[in-house]
């Protein structure tokens, strides 16, 4: 059986659809891009300037459309996508690499612990109404307990106490210990020039109030501001034994603890992620190092009487 | 110098923060201004010019005093500013001269400075309405081509690929619709004249002799026809879309070493690009479906004769040469392997 005939006739009806080339085009499939660095043939580029550019044109896309048709595909809505791959050829940026972010102090703990991140969704499902609700903002899960119509209220609870109240606040303490939290990050990267700025408002401010006359007689410059110093805060001359006896060990706890001792060295809080005070802390269950101490050497002393001697 | 600005409203802080550095950059906006004196000629090529580059493309429509490649003018200053305020990093100034006509000058920005320069001179002009054929719909993707051994050899050509790429196609994208590429630019030199065949590179300045040894540049744009070929891959066709330029180089500026070392910085490559076998080349080294990282090692022939496998009174080198003579009535009675064994 001869073939030739149905050959000669497919080829008719098909051109090809390979280049062949005396150097290899070069194809960059992830810039859409084809160069073509054979030498331009002097005479055909003379005689028929148009017809030989565009034939050039014309090998350099089959070129470029073979490669491209043999990439992966993906699905999508408007028909399949062809996944290019990362260009070859390097371009100049237009502008410089973004900065990292400088990690919080949450994120360099859990860096030192191993701890990873977790995205919480900012939808939870709500059981009683059968629904996903925001966890926070509007008709937020987190205010749940101050919209509810009833509340339980302690059985020793004062006379005057809220329920409402008292769950709203808790929640308004949590939001600013966040902003506070936000507020020292910031600060803690803000770096050694803001520092500096900061170190020369208050030195600017000292200076202002160290006259004679403590600056009421001095010249005001223009644009400078009134200098806002401390509002003292009294509390009332009266107040309940109960309440007086609070304030009074609240103040005593704040002269022994250590983070409140004028003299003491100043922390170094950038070396060491371990905020070593809260540690001993925690692990000793709020009784501090002397007890941690104290446990750890009786815990030794039961084993030693345990073991053989 | 601008004041920093402060965000007051969410959407102004959007806005901001759309400027900010990518690690993947959008396309480069380029912005058309217009010189002292632009002529009819080059408001055409600027105009379709733009039309292809649609929607990275603001123009500027007045007249603006501005000599790029004049240092005694604070030209410079001046496309930094408009590069500040527009959040553009090319420029495409077109500018008219007895000594220099039709000329269009390609300025690049890198974190608000100029990177590089180069200028055209626009010699010969056919416009899009001049061809009566279908045009590619603004804002798709074209396809670039370069063809020309210059664009790899000559280094004033190598800036003009690198200028030209990324006006055209500069964006990185991960993934593309086949059908909808309509049309290509293809960019060729005139045949390289001998001066510059033999691999002699000049590394001075061009003077304006050796301006006129260069050969000039056509940018031609194509629509493209695809053919069934009985294959997967079509076959192609090319119908002439317009606009086409012929170009000669005139000045340039090359970028600063420093400069363009800090533009050419890329980001680091994510692990998972890493595995997946992106930057170096990892050998035996490949990822399954299930995201497992699995390599082949090689080693040497293993040697099983040495193999000790379980003792057995029959197999035993003794017996094994007195059952061989028995089966194959070999008439010396040594087989070779007996042989090796016995020495």
């Amino acid at each position: 059986m001869d073939v030739s005939n149905i050959l000669a006739a497919h080829a008719a009806k098909y051109q090809s659809v390979t280049v062949e080339k005396e150097t290899p085009l070069e194809v960059d499939p992830g810039l859409l891009m084809v160069t073509d660095l054979n030498p331009i043939d002097e005479e055909s580029y003379n005689d028929s300037r148009e017809d030989y550019l565009q034939s050039l044109a014309r090998d350099g896309v089959q070129s470029l459309f073979a490669s491209l048709f043999s990439l992966p595909t993906k699905q999508s809505p408007d028909g399949p996508l062809a996944i290019l791959p990362p260009p070859v050829y390097q371009l100049p940026r237009a502008k410089p690499l973004p900065k990292p972010k400088p990690p919080t102090k949450w994120e360099r703990f859990a860096a030192a612990k191993g701890i990873q991140k977790k995205v919480r969704d900012k939808k939870v499902w709500d059981e009683e109404k059968q629904e996903w609700v925001n966890r926070w903002g509007r008709n937020g899960k987190n205010k749940e307990v101050e919209e509810q119509w009833i509340h339980e209220v302690p059985a020793n609870a004062d006379v005057d106490f809220d329920p409402v109240k008292a769950a709203r606040d808790a929640r308004k303490v949590r939001v600013s210990k966040n902003e506070k939290q936000r507020l020292q990050n910031l600060a803690r990267n803000a770096g050694p020039q803001q520092q500096r700025k900061e170190e020369i408002d208050k030195t600017l401010a000292s200076t202002r109030v160290s006259t004679a006359s403590m600056g009421k007689f001095d010249k005001r410059l223009e644009g400078e501001k009134k200098l806002r110093g401390v509002k003292r805060k009294f509390e009332p001359a009266e107040a309940s034994a109960e309440q007086e006896k609070k304030s009074s060990l609240n103040l005593l706890a704040k002269m022994e603890s250590d983070s409140k001792k004028m003299r003491a060295a100043p922390a170094d809080e950038s070396s060491s992620v371990l905020n070593v005070r809260k540690a001993v802390k925690f692990a000793s269950k709020g009784r501090g190092g002397i007890a941690l101490a104290r446990q750890s050497s009786r815990g030794k002393g039961a084993t030693r009487g345990k073991g053989r001697r | 110098m601008l004041r920093t600005i402060k965000p007051k409203t969410a959407r102004s802080k959007r806005a901001l923060e759309a400027r900010q550095p990518k690690e993947v950059e959008d396309a480069r906006t380029a912005v058309f201004v217009k010189g002292t004196h632009t002529g009819e000629l080059l408001n055409n090529v600027m105009k379709e010019l733009m039309a292809l580059k649609r929607p990275d493309a603001i123009a500027f429509n007045k007249k603006n005093d501005i000599h790029p490649f004049d240092a005694s003018t604070n030209s410079i200053a001046s496309l930094e500013f408009w590069s500040m305020k527009n959040d553009a990093s090319l420029f495409v100034i077109g500018q008219t001269t007895k000594k220099r006509p039709h000329g269009l000058t390609f300025v690049r920005m890198y974190d608000g400075k100029v990177l590089d320069m180069t200028e055209v001179g626009v010699e010969g002009w056919k416009g899009m309405a001049e061809f009566k054929t279908p045009k590619s719909t603004p804002g798709h993707k074209p396809l670039i081509h370069f063809a020309s051994e210059l664009f790899d050899t000559h280094p004033r050509y190598q800036q003009l690929k690198s200028m030209l790429l990324d006006f055209f196609n500069g964006e990185e994208i991960e993934s593309i619709c086949l059908p909808g590429i309509e049309h290509v630019i293809s960019i060729t030199c005139a045949p390289t004249p001998a001066s510059l065949n033999n691999a002699t590179i000049p590394t001075q300045p061009t003077t304006s002799k050796e301006a006129e040894v260069l050969p000039k540049v056509h940018i031609r744009t194509y629509t493209i026809k695809l053919l069934a070929s009985g294959t997967r891959i079509p076959r192609v066709e090319l119908v002439p879309m317009g606009p086409s330029l012929d170009m000669s180089l005139r000045r340039y500026q090359d970028a600063d070493p420093e400069l363009l070392k800090q533009a050419m910085k890329r980001p680091k490559l994510k692990k998972t690009d890493v595995e997946k076998g992106l930057g170096k080349k990892r050998k035996n080294m490949e990822v399954d479906e299930m995201g497992d990282l699995r390599g082949r090692v090689h080693i040497a022939k293993q040697d099983l004769s040495k193999l000790q496998t379980r003792k057995m009174k029959g197999l035993k080198a003794g017996l094994d040469g007195d059952m061989d003579v028995d089966e194959d009535g070999d008439s010396d009675g040594f087989s070779p392997r007996k042989k090796r064994k016995e020495t």
